[in-house]
């Protein structure tokens, strides 16, 4: 069940109404058995995983939380965190592994065929994952206490509106409001609501538009233009954005409307002026994690080394979020590139802000431009290996782009490029509006009543005309 | 270690770390209030305090220091 889907358009709806009727006392019930139902429709044996993840990490934070042993603590921590890790790894990883042994031992002329396993991953297994390690090591370091009703342990690590794509929730956030059970007022479910349109917005009409653009073209990247590929490069980081971006947007909307405060996961991250703000833009929910929970205590133990400690605690972090998102050398590659990028800048950054403020660049409109310009070129480049198949179709992208000249593909359907512009052109107004004027050109927070509903209007019709209703997946679903 | 005391030796770490030869060392100051107050930074102004002082914080205290009256807690705790 997705948010897409017409299961989700009955499933949400009736569980709100059981839950809304249901009497407070036994609320959190009502909504454990809405999670668990939604991820049962998924896959049944997945919710077996889940549940078993949620026991494991209830009872070593239980155990933490009792022992005043400092290494006691320390190991319940390690044992918890590799028995949560391991499922992840084993999914993720486990076919690579095994076609990695199958090579080598063919290498050497042993030929043992392995049983040949493809697994599927469980939907969602590294978001509940990720936010079940976050909790464990906040108990751990006294940041929070170990929660005593395992009921809100479990409707944490399994709420629906997070549990397959994020964002990536916190204890210190979630528990406390599960514990206590808001209902939403008036303003805030009209708020939320207006998330998950713009959220329908940006999924349906710009990433899976997109989406069809850029798939054609990386399907055949060997066969087309440079100005194709350019342009399908360019389209990608927004097919992303607007995919997981609308996916967050829906998910903080719906758990909006059941009265819970979702952190945000996108604040406009292509108007960032640096590779390091892009970051603190763009899947926050994740960085914020890794940043907590990987970078901080690397650079903690690095620190002796100062910035040499630093750059190595970037790398090994972006490194790690490239292997996450897949087991492949472009993620890999495409996690070294960011660590380079982070590097440089943190390298420079000093001189960087001395000669800015020498010339008063930062109050200079053309100069912010162009660093927002050339982030989002960096960006996009570093895309393009993230989203090739391998690293020799990256290249030979890039190749195609500086030299194959010729017509830009239009395709069968114009109709494509020109919904994807119109769409795209929304977001990036709103976006502007919202980043440099805020008070200003506002459209859906206008002070008159008549622009408010115009501009849901346009949006709601927008999204039935031409949104795609027959998309793919939300692109993090593989995740 | 006397407040004042404190201050003087962490005023010029702040300066240097920040690159900002204004900024006052106060209780309230934090990383809201500086704008090159970074994750990069922090843990630069980290080393340069356990040098300074002699002493070793703990990857859990850093969680417990959320401004400079923090911190400054923090390092009387273990001179």
């Amino acid at each position: 069940m997705t948010f897409t889907s017409l299961n989700f358009l009955i499933f949400f709806p009736l569980l709100a109404l059981c839950y809304f009727i249901t009497p407070v006392k036994y609320r959190l019930y009502t909504l454990l058995a809405g999670n668990y139902f939604f991820y049962i429709n998924v896959k049944p044996v997945y919710a077996l995983l889940l549940a078993g993840i949620t026991l494991c990490t209830y009872y070593f934070t239980r155990q933490i939380q009792k022992n005043d042993k400092e290494s006691i603590k320390k190991i319940y921590l390690i044992i918890n965190i590799i028995l949560i890790l391991l499922p992840l790894f084993f999914f993720k990883y486990f076919s690579k592994v095994n076609d990695f042994f199958f090579s080598a031992l063919n290498s050497i002329h042993i030929r043992w065929p392995l049983p040949d396993i493809k697994l599927l991953l469980p939907i969602g297994i590294s978001f509940y994952t990720f936010m079940s390690i976050g909790y464990i090591i906040d108990v751990y370091n006294e940041e929070i206490e170990a929660e005593e009703n395992i009921g809100v342990v479990a409707a944490f690590t399994s709420f629906f509106p997070l549990l397959l794509s994020g964002p990536i929730e916190r204890a210190k956030n979630m528990l406390p409001q599960f514990k206590q059970l808001k209902q939403p007022d008036y303003n805030s479910i009209f708020q939320a609501m207006k998330l998950i349109l713009w959220g329908y917005f940006m999924k349906l009409v710009i990433a899976d538009r997109i989406g069809i653009y850029v798939d054609i073209v990386f399907a055949n990247s060997g066969h087309h233009t440079g100005r194709t590929l350019l342009l399908a490069s360019i389209l990608y980081p927004f097919q992303v954005y607007a995919d997981l971006g609308g996916y967050s947007l829906i998910a903080i909307g719906t758990a909006g409307l059941l009265g819970f405060k979702v952190m945000l996961n996108f604040n406009r991250p292509f108007f960032a002026t640096s590779i390091a703000e892009l970051w603190r833009r763009w899947h926050i929910s994740l960085i914020t994690w890794l940043t907590d929970y990987v970078y901080t205590p690397l650079t903690f133990t690095f620190r002796k080394y100062k910035m040499r400690g630093i750059i190595l605690a970037l790398m090994i972090t972006f490194i790690i979020s490239g292997i996450w998102h897949g087991a492949a050398l472009t993620f890999l590659v495409w996690g070294f590139i960011q660590g380079i990028y982070l590097s440089i800048e943190a390298l420079t950054s000093k001189r960087r802000m001395q000669f800015e403020k020498k010339y008063n660049l930062r109050k200079k409109g053309w100069y912010i431009f162009l660093e927002i310009v050339v982030v989002f070129i960096l960006f996009a480049a570093s895309q393009v290996i993230g989203r090739a198949e391998n690293m020799a179709t990256a290249f030979n992208i890039y190749h195609r782009i500086f030299s194959v000249s010729g017509p830009l593909f239009i395709g069968d359907a114009p109709s494509i490029l020109i919904y994807s512009i119109i769409g795209l052109l929304m977001l990036l107004i709103k976006d502007f509006t919202d980043e440099f004027a805020p008070s200003q050109m506002q459209f859906f927070n206008n002070k008159r009543k008549s622009v408010r509903i115009m501009a849901y209007a346009t949006i709601a019709i927008l999204i039935l005309l031409i949104g795609v209703f027959d998309g793919g997946q939300f692109i993090y679903f593989k995740f | 270690m006397e407040k004042e005391e404190m201050v003087k030796k962490l005023t010029p770490i702040f300066r240097n770390v920040f690159g900002d030869e204004t900024l006052e060392v106060t209780d309230e100051l934090s990383a809201l209030n500086v704008a090159s107050w970074d994750s990069l930074s922090h843990m630069l102004l980290i080393t340069e305090v356990e040098n300074q002082f002699t002493i070793k914080f703990k990857l859990k205290d850093l969680n417990k220091m959320k401004n400079v009256g923090d911190m400054m807690a923090m390092i009387n705790s273990k001179l």
